[in-house]
């Protein structure tokens, strides 16, 4: 089976020589569709690092990135952003929702950068509302939700344009167990009825307990990698 | 409404605080140059109108040489042809002819020299203003011992209505003195420091006997109007010329006094480029420090698959909103204050400038596309003030933008 994410000979450094660290060092993995992924380690081992090399976000010192064989360090910053707009979901530990937009706008936000139609805009985020439970509160603002609703409208952004690959940097960090564990169930639904992608970075032993994979980082490298 | 113009307009107003201290400081420098600029127009005008209308004329026609030497041999002896030509122009409404000499005038208490200016009082009183200047007694009506002299000057040789003066003058074709009894017949006040010490008017017929001339030393005119006398291309300024004839508009005549007006006009453009900078300046902060305020959001839209031409636009669209804002109400605000000081006045107190005493309230002149035109320049200029934070924001990358680091 293609991968859907490929990296190879992955490193990524900050600073330089007596302050030089090592974030990640020679990183290779490569992650099927429809997998349940979790990268786990202590703080520190390079997981965020990692999760933002896969999407694009930050540019690895050596090695490249595969996403779908695309390899994302030959593409302009244009193409960059047209590639994570329609191919990646990203959900955020902090939620990162835009504040001067409410949830269904959030919602709707990549949708628009892609130019889908109103009608079916509409039609998407409010089914996608309901998906997540948070049906009637379309017009409030970030600010006006809790913390487990603004995580939901985080995960139903990441949804909502259908993409290959959803990236979630500890989404269930700033949630309470009960919260976490409904939105870890919604995302393990979507994966298996969508069969979409799903990695996660975390150190919640619930994700553990629900991924197929779990791949443990230690100081920039993959010292394990379990499959269930 | 699109996704760039909702997120830029939400972000404008997200932080109505800072928002409006910044429209603030870009209306309230608009509406300062608009009031300067309607001040500095009012101020040109009050002056050009001061020097020309009280005395000067619009423009004055003189045998070249006279106002080198200003001596009064150097006189107009072809007066009834200027007469005929300046009846040929449509450009002149008024002339008035002079004579001009410096005099002695010798009361029983005092004595002072003058400027003695002889007039015809009814074609002077269409010209300038000294019929109006009258404070006291009666203006020129052709009586032979008629003399007019300054409120001012009447302090000083301690005279009079009908009080005795005998002036005394240096005649032409030789320079022999001359002698003539005058009685104080009106007493003027221009307001005016040297017109009212140092000037004394007589009848025009008198003056030439007094001068032992047969001609004048200038014709003062009055054109259309004031800007008249800056339009090159009418036929008077050809028609006048000769080889032994010069004639000059105001600004020729009293080129200190055109200095300062193009100095006005320039000072103008140099606040108009401190104020511009400023706001300039203004805006950047501003938008540098909501743009820091928003890295991390700057990051997520970017990580969300937003190009950065799309926050570049989103920068610049907040930066447009800001400006037009603000032009809009600088505008008003400009406009309101240059009306309301263009009806109650600025008052100088006869203060004095380049010789010419501002000896009326100045009013802003509202002129409506100068106005437009600054308030289309500031909101240029803030526009042009959001490009560099906007590469900025643009160029950020989203894995630092969201870890807020700069």
């Amino acid at each position: 089976m293609k991968s859907v994410i490929s990296t190879q000979h992955l490193c990524r450094y900050f600073g330089k020589k007596e302050t030089l660290v090592k974030a990640l060092d020679d990183v290779s993995i490569n992650i099927e569709p429809g997998e349940f992924t979790a990268i786990i380690g202590p703080s520190g081992s390079g997981k965020s690092t990692l999760l933002q090399l896969i999407g694009g976000l930050d540019t690895p010192t050596q090695g490249q990135v595969l996403l779908d064989e695309s390899n994302i360090g030959s593409m302009t910053g244009s193409e960059l952003s047209d590639f994570r707009r329609d191919h990646i979901g990203f959900i955020f530990q902090a939620y990162n929702l835009i504040p001067v937009l409410s949830a269904e706008e959030n919602i709707e936000y990549i949708m628009l950068l892609q130019g889908v139609p109103m009608a079916e805009r509409n039609q998407r985020v409010k089914e996608i509302l309901q998906e997540v439970g948070l049906g009637g509160l379309e017009k409030r603002r970030p600010s006006q939700l809790s913390g487990g609703q603004q995580q939901r409208v985080a995960v139903a952004r990441a949804m909502v344009s259908r993409p290959s690959l959803i990236l979630a940097d500890e989404p269930t960090a700033n949630l309470d167990s009960h919260t976490g564990a409904a939105l870890l169930d919604m995302m393990k639904e979507l994966n298996e009825n969508e069969k979409m992608t799903f990695v996660f970075s975390t150190h919640d032993p619930k994700i553990m307990e629900r991924a197929k994979r779990i791949i443990t980082l230690e100081d920039g490298k993959v010292v394990s990698d379990e499959r269930r | 409404m699109n996704l760039i113009a909702t997120l830029a307009q939400r972000n404008t107003f997200r932080n109505y605080r800072r928002t409006f201290l910044t429209v603030l400081l870009i209306a309230c420098g608009l509406a300062a140059l608009i009031f300067t600029d309607s001040f500095v127009k009012g101020m040109v005008k009050t002056m050009s109108n001061i020097s020309t209308q009280t005395y000067l004329g619009h423009a004055q026609i003189h045998k070249i040489g006279y106002r080198a030497s200003n001596d009064v041999d150097e006189y107009l002896t072809d007066f009834p042809r200027i007469v005929e030509l300046l009846s040929l122009q449509e450009s002149v409404v008024h002339f008035s002819a002079r004579t001009m000499s410096g005099a002695m005038l010798s009361s029983s208490a005092n004595i002072s020299s003058v400027l003695l200016i002889g007039v015809n009082g009814e074609s002077e009183a269409n010209v300038g203003e000294l019929d109006n200047a009258m404070v006291e007694g009666s203006y020129l009506t052709g009586n032979n011992s008629e003399l007019l002299i300054g409120y001012d000057l009447a302090d000083l040789l301690e005279v009079s209505l009908g009080d005795r003066i005998v002036v005394t003058v240096s005649a032409a074709h030789g320079g022999d003195l001359s002698q003539e009894l005058f009685r104080v017949s009106g007493l003027f006040k221009f307001n005016d420091r040297t017109m009212d010490n140092n000037m004394a008017f007589i009848n025009l017929d008198k003056s030439k006997k007094l001068l032992n001339i047969k001609g004048v030393h200038e014709v003062a005119l009055t054109l259309r109007d004031l800007s008249s006398a800056d339009d090159s291309s009418l036929p008077l300024w050809r028609a006048l010329k000769s080889e032994t004839r010069e004639i000059l508009n105001w600004r020729e005549l009293v080129p200190q006094l055109n200095s300062v007006l193009e100095v006005s006009d320039f000072s103008t453009l140099i606040v108009s480029i401190i104020m511009f900078s400023l706001v300039a300046l203004g805006l950047i902060n501003s938008m540098f420090m909501s743009i820091f305020e928003r890295h991390q959001e700057f990051g997520v839209l970017l990580a969300l698959g937003t190009r950065p031409t799309q926050i570049f636009n989103q920068i610049m669209t907040e930066g447009m909103l800001i400006g037009l804002i603000s032009a809009a109400m600088g505008f008003v605000l400009g406009l309101g204050l240059s009306v309301w000081i263009s009806v109650v006045g600025i008052d100088y107190g006869h203060l004095e400038m380049s010789g010419l005493t501002i000896n009326e309230p100045i009013y802003p002149v509202i002129d409506i596309s100068a106005f437009v035109l600054l308030s289309v320049s500031i909101f240029t200029i803030t526009t042009l003030s959001c490009i560099y934070p906007a590469i900025h924001a643009a160029r950020l990358s989203p894995s630092n933008a969201m870890r807020k680091v700069a």
